[in-house]
């Protein structure tokens, strides 16, 4: 499997604390990669740094290839790299069907001019941009708010539909935050039933979540921080055997995180 | 916002006859004050309305714009239509150079940033005596011609506002419902997800920011002519609140729920004349209970009882 996103030596530091220490890992191309630890070990600071949302101080972030390194949050998704926020982000005012149009149209070759004389790139691009946002719609069951403003929805639909939305360009990797934190335990299921068939589909993931289960289930690889440094890497199994991981992330000796752990499963 | 279309097509048909139903300079005068102060509304809805800037520089646009045709014919030798022509291109210009550097900083500063613009103007308008004529004003300002027509008398200068309104309404229109549009609706909704999904918001709030301000000081110059007079006062705070009053009213980023309201309230406060005494603490007590049952304005109240229905049969 090729690599598609590669991160090497993060650093960053906010007025002198080390939020990030050195971390690398590696996303491979049609993978779920998980990233999880405690509160404050530098997840969500992780991929701000890699999403352009915050300034790293040094290190290294490559997209399928290109050096994306400092570049500004827009310009990183133009370059493929997706992504959703913790606190649910859509534009609540707007329908469904243009919250999804909006997050493709800076990805088609259509210009405004194209728009103003509706010459034939501009349907063309249209016609596909409603084509994927259909799909996606099946895919994430909410047929029937395609033209009610998204917000009505619920927070857990509305994680849904800032799933859709990040998929809609045919991103290289879509990065999640937190996908289901603070979604009721049916729709847990449903977004990762939703993620499984995507994955089955090409599409790239890296999913940064609290919910230990859920990453378990769902990814291919787990990488777990702590304190800013990567703790350790590998399969759901390896990492659960980790007595380093149960220590850092339960805080308590391995016996007791391990039944703490098949309570929380 | 398309269903509208051909109500408003309609509208502006009607409202084009005018001048051929009634004699009355009054009426007619009241229509070219509508008109005018209709398109600087739906110029502020755009920007604070659809792009969520709440800019108090539309006044000093205004008051660019007037002096700037004003001084194009009286000062520099051209005529009224290159007049608006400057006016607008000044704007434009005076738009990107401030804009860049506010556009950068919080909401709150934007807006005191703006306001000072507004004085700014206010102060340059009276105190550059040698370009202005200062509190003096310039008065007289000769009537259009076109075509060797000229716009002589109030219902002939209807004319002129009626196409100037109609044609901006329809740029502003077009924008408005284009892509360009729905992104400045969603810069304003949500800021950081637009640049998650690889827009960059800056060229957009800057664009909407200068178009804007042209089409305001555009429609500043049009109605100096019609007062056929420009002096300090063109740069009183009545104007911005005006125009604020009708995009608060009407719903800001509703696009027809201005224009509709900018035509009602422009006429609203003559139609009160029957109480000469009271009518600007009736018209304010209309504003207020306006504000308190529909805070969102009148489309805004449309709107929401449109999602109200949508809910209960969805459930």
């Amino acid at each position: 499997m090729s690599t598609v996103l590669q991160v090497s030596d993060l650093r960053k530091a906010y007025s002198g604390v080390h939020a990030l220490d050195g971390v690398s890992f590696t996303v491979d191309a049609g993978s779920i990669t998980g990233l999880i630890g405690p509160n404050g070990s530098g997840k969500s600071t992780t991929i701000d740094c890699i999403s352009g949302f915050q300034k790293l101080d040094s290190g290294k972030v490559v997209l399928a290839g290109n050096d994306i390194t400092g570049r500004i949050s827009h310009l990183i998704a133009r370059a493929g790299m997706m992504r959703t926020f913790q606190t649910v982000r859509v534009y609540e005012k707007l329908s469904l069907r243009d919250n999804l149009a909006i997050a493709a149209q800076q990805f088609d070759a259509a210009t405004w001019m194209d728009e103003f004389f509706r010459t034939k790139r501009y349907r063309v691009a249209v016609e596909a941009s409603e084509k994927r946002a259909r799909q996606l719609v099946d895919l994430i069951g909410l047929q029937k708010y395609y033209d009610i403003e998204t917000g009505i929805l619920s927070y857990g639909q509305k994680k849904l539909v800032a799933l859709a939305a990040a998929l809609m360009p045919h991103p290289k990797i879509v990065v999640l935050d937190e996908p289901v934190a603070g979604v009721n335990p049916t729709r847990i299921r449903e977004i990762e039933v939703a993620l499984q068939q995507l994955n089955q589909a090409g599409e790239t993931f890296l999913i940064v979540e609290h919910n230990v289960e859920f990453i378990t289930t769902l990814c291919h690889k787990v990488i777990v921080l702590d304190q800013g440094l990567k703790l350790a890497e590998g399969t759901a199994a390896e990492i659960h055997a980790d007595s380093r991981v149960l220590e850092a992330y339960l805080g308590t000796t391995p016996e007791i995180a391990e039944e703490e752990m098949r309570a929380s499963a | 916002m398309k269903r509208a279309l051909p109500l408003a097509l309609l509208c502006a048909l009607a409202l084009g006859a005018l001048p051929l139903v009634t004699s009355s300079n009054y009426f007619v005068g009241i229509g070219v004050s509508a008109l005018i102060f209709t398109v600087a509304a739906a110029a502020l809805n755009l920007v604070y309305g659809f792009t969520g800037l709440l800019s108090f520089a539309q006044l000093g646009f205004w008051g660019i714009g007037g002096y700037t045709t004003a001084l194009t014919v009286v000062t520099f030798g051209g005529n009224f239509w290159m007049g608006l022509v400057y006016a607008a291109v000044l704007n434009g210009v005076v738009a990107l150079v401030v804009g860049f550097p506010i556009l950068r900083t919080n909401r709150h500063a934007f807006v005191i940033s703006t306001l000072t613009f507004a004085l700014l103007v206010a102060l340059v308008a009276r105190d550059w005596v040698e370009l202005t004529r200062g509190p003096l004003g310039i008065p007289n300002l000769p009537p259009p011609r076109a075509f060797g027509v000229v716009f002589d008398s109030t219902h002939k200068f209807y004319w002129i506002a009626w196409a100037f309104s109609v044609a901006m309404i329809a740029f502003l229109y077009a924008l408005c419902s284009s892509r360009i549009g729905r992104t400045l609706v969603a810069i304003k909704q949500n800021e950081p997800l637009v640049r998650a999904q690889g827009i960059s918001p800056m060229p957009y709030k800057l664009a909407a920011f200068a178009i804007g301000a042209a089409i305001t000081g555009a429609a500043g110059g049009v109605f100096t002519f019609y007062l056929r007079i420009i002096d300090t006062s063109f740069l009183d705070f009545y104007y911005m609140q005006t125009f604020l009053i009708i995009v608060i009213i009407g719903g800001a980023g509703s696009f027809w729920g201005v224009i509709a309201s900018g035509i009602a309230l422009s006429a609203l406060p003559e139609a009160l004349r029957f109480s000469a005494d009271f009518r600007m603490i009736i018209y304010g007590v209309i504003l207020v209970a306006a504000m308190y049952l529909m805070p969102s304005g009148v489309a805004g109240w449309l709107r929401e009882r449109q999602i109200a229905r949508v809910r209960k049969a969805l459930q």
